[in-house]
């Protein structure tokens, strides 16, 4: 215990003292926080349409008016000539004609100019713009809506895309600063001859691991929290579930990709060999662990596979604590992969670390 | 008695480019070393002298034959030999970011002793470096931190491998005094070298190592004597380097 405890402290301060990993390893998920807090902390802009208002009456008006009252749309009034050739030009998502005779009296034919090429655009706003005609025509015929329609947020309160994403950009850390710890740093540190050297002191292989794992651990709760506290203070994402079963979820996980580290460092002999490596079993969990959008959104042949990776269930199961406050004991079958893939990678640690020939 | 012994080593590697055949990097040495000697292994590059001392300090498994170090058996009990010896391995690199005195504090503590930075560093004169990073040191000074470090656990014997290969000849000069001052205080010394001055001007016993075998062993007099050219073909009197090519012959090595 001593032994592992001075290997761990001795890694520790080498960190400590490492200012550029310490500011690569915080910068990038930060750097991604802000931007995507800033960008999901502003409304969406308006769409904007054109309206040519060939009636100018009341009704007209009142229309105009109708459509400007939602902040979806940015109305632009103007002669047909000059909004067509805006709509022509990508500028103006449509152009609604109003006729000559807008009042009420009769039926009166409005043409919408589209952009045909923006179909799927179009197809959206076309309800919306009919949803507005029919506000205003039932307003002009005084006639209450039969069916009207509340909509209740059963969230019960809204979630920005920002707070989606910070719990997957922890989980991504996670993983990203474990495999570095364990897998690159034994590359390193085989490369200078450093495990050779510790191999003829008495130190033992558990004893080394031990004291690296520690260190790592502490290394990455830290981190993550740094991670967390600007998210929390800057991005006010909230943290509904408790504390410290989050932190215990950043040790399972840091512990998964320790052991998946060891494994690949065991393996690699050279440094591009363990970026390789590391790349080839990272950078697809980074797309198909639902860290920026969620599995559910994948194509359905993937789902199964993707929700299955080691850190879908990192990101799922931190995902819940901070969004939702659900405990870990209510999340059992997330809990049964992190376990399992707990066991993989310690099997795989093990079997594969073999101090003499890791170390010469 | 003595402190190092070794029984007909073997170590078999795969060939290169071939995954069936081996050779045999080292080929049944068997040396014994008395207390307080100078030992060197000499041998041009890929003689088996490394292969050899990684053997006998539990580096490197021994495929046959049997080591032993002040009659602990290298096979059966490596972590009680690690405790007793000293190494000096060939260029390694230590932790980034640490200083001398940390990383000696480091190797103190792993041999479970606390021992002062500075004591370790004065016995290799390098007092002055304590905050110094490994990086930032000479050649010379290298190699002196890297005894240092072997002398954390105070061994009973100090294996140093190619300690002087790339040093100028003051930094040499002085880690020959040093090498000597540590093997009067008594303690055992085995290297391997293959400046032909350097063996005979530190060893008490020379073993001569070619393909993997021991070729030749004894004081630097005693090989001089028997296997030195006879004049005209030497110059005025015949060296050990004189010895060591008639031995090996002239072909390069890589």
């Amino acid at each position: 215990m001593e032994m592992t405890l001075t290997m761990g402290r001795t890694l520790l301060k080498i960190f400590s003292r490492d200012r550029q990993a310490i500011f690569f390893t915080l910068f990038f998920p930060i750097t991604f926080m802000v931007i995507f807090g800033i960008a999901s902390t502003g409304a969406d802009d308006p769409i904007e349409i054109g309206i040519v208002d060939n009636a100018a009456n009341q009704f007209s008006a009142r229309f105009i008016e109708t459509l400007e009252s939602r902040e979806l749309f940015d109305v632009n009034v103007g002669a047909e000539e000059e909004l067509r050739a805006r709509v022509v030009d990508g500028d103006l998502a449509l152009a609604l004609i109003l006729p000559e005779r807008f009042d009420g009296s009769d039926t009166a034919d409005l043409t919408m100019l589209v952009d045909a090429a923006q179909v799927r655009q179009s197809a959206m706003l076309t309800p919306l713009v009919e949803q507005a005609l029919l506000d205003v025509e039932r307003e002009l015929r005084g006639i209450e809506p039969l069916f009207p329609l509340s909509v209740v947020d059963v969230q019960a309160r809204s979630q920005r895309y920002i707070d989606f994403l910070v719990p997957g950009l922890l989980a991504l850390t996670i993983m990203q600063i474990s495999v570095a710890g364990s897998g690159f740093n034994i590359v390193e540190y085989r490369r200078k001859g450093i495990l050779k050297r510790l191999f003829v002191t008495p130190i033992r292989s558990g004893q080394f691991i031990g004291g690296l794992v520690l260190s790592r651990l502490l290394i990455t709760v830290i981190q993550v929290s740094v991670l967390l506290a600007v998210a929390v203070v800057l991005l006010d994402v909230p943290v509904e579930g408790n504390v410290l079963e989050l932190l215990a979820l950043i040790v399972l996980g840091s512990s998964i990709f320790l052991s998946l580290g060891f494994w690949m460092g065991s393996l690699a002999k050279t440094q591009q060999a363990i970026m390789l490596l590391g790349n080839l079993i990272t950078l697809p969990q980074m797309f198909l662990s639902g860290v920026f959008f969620s599995i559910e959104a994948m194509p359905e042949l993937l789902q199964p596979i993707a929700k299955l990776l080691p850190l879908s269930f990192v990101v799922s199961s931190v995902r819940e604590v901070i969004l939702d406050g659900t405990s870990i004991a209510e999340q059992i079958p997330t809990l049964i992969g992190l376990l399992a893939w707990l066991a993989i990678g310690l099997t795989l640690a093990i079997r594969f670390f073999r101090w003499k020939e890791v170390a010469t | 008695m003595p402190i190092v012994e070794a029984k007909a080593l073997v170590k078999r590697y795969p060939k290169p480019g071939s995954k069936k055949e081996h050779f045999l990097a080292v080929d049944g040495v068997s040396l014994a070393i008395e207390p307080g000697e100078v030992f060197g292994i000499l041998g041009p590059n890929g003689a088996g002298k490394t292969t050899t001392l990684e053997m006998i300090e539990g580096l490197t498994d021994i495929d046959s034959g049997e080591a032993f170090v002040d009659g602990i058996s290298v096979i059966r009990d490596p972590n009680k030999v690690k405790e007793i010896i000293g190494v000096q391995l060939q260029d390694n690199e230590y932790f980034d970011h640490l200083t001398l005195a940390d990383l000696l504090r480091l190797f103190s503590r792993l041999f479970r002793r606390d021992d002062d930075p500075k004591v370790l560093l004065g016995r290799v004169s390098l007092e002055d470096k304590a905050e110094a990073k490994p990086a930032a040191l000479s050649g010379g000074q290298k190699q002196r931190f890297s005894i240092a470090c072997a002398l954390v656990n105070e061994p009973r014997v100090l294996f140093l491998d190619e300690p002087t290969t790339g040093l100028d000849p003051q930094a040499k000069r002085n880690l020959w005094k040093l090498v000597e001052n540590l093997n009067s205080a008594g303690m055992t010394v085995v290297l391997t070298t293959h400046n032909m001055e350097e063996a005979e001007h530190l060893c008490d016993r020379i073993a001569i190592m070619d393909h993997g075998k021991i070729i030749a062993e004894g004081s630097p007099q005693d090989l001089i004597m028997q296997h030195a050219p006879e004049p005209p073909e030497a110059r005025l009197h015949g060296n050990l380097e004189d010895v060591f090519l008639k031995l090996t012959g002239h072909a390069l090595r890589e």
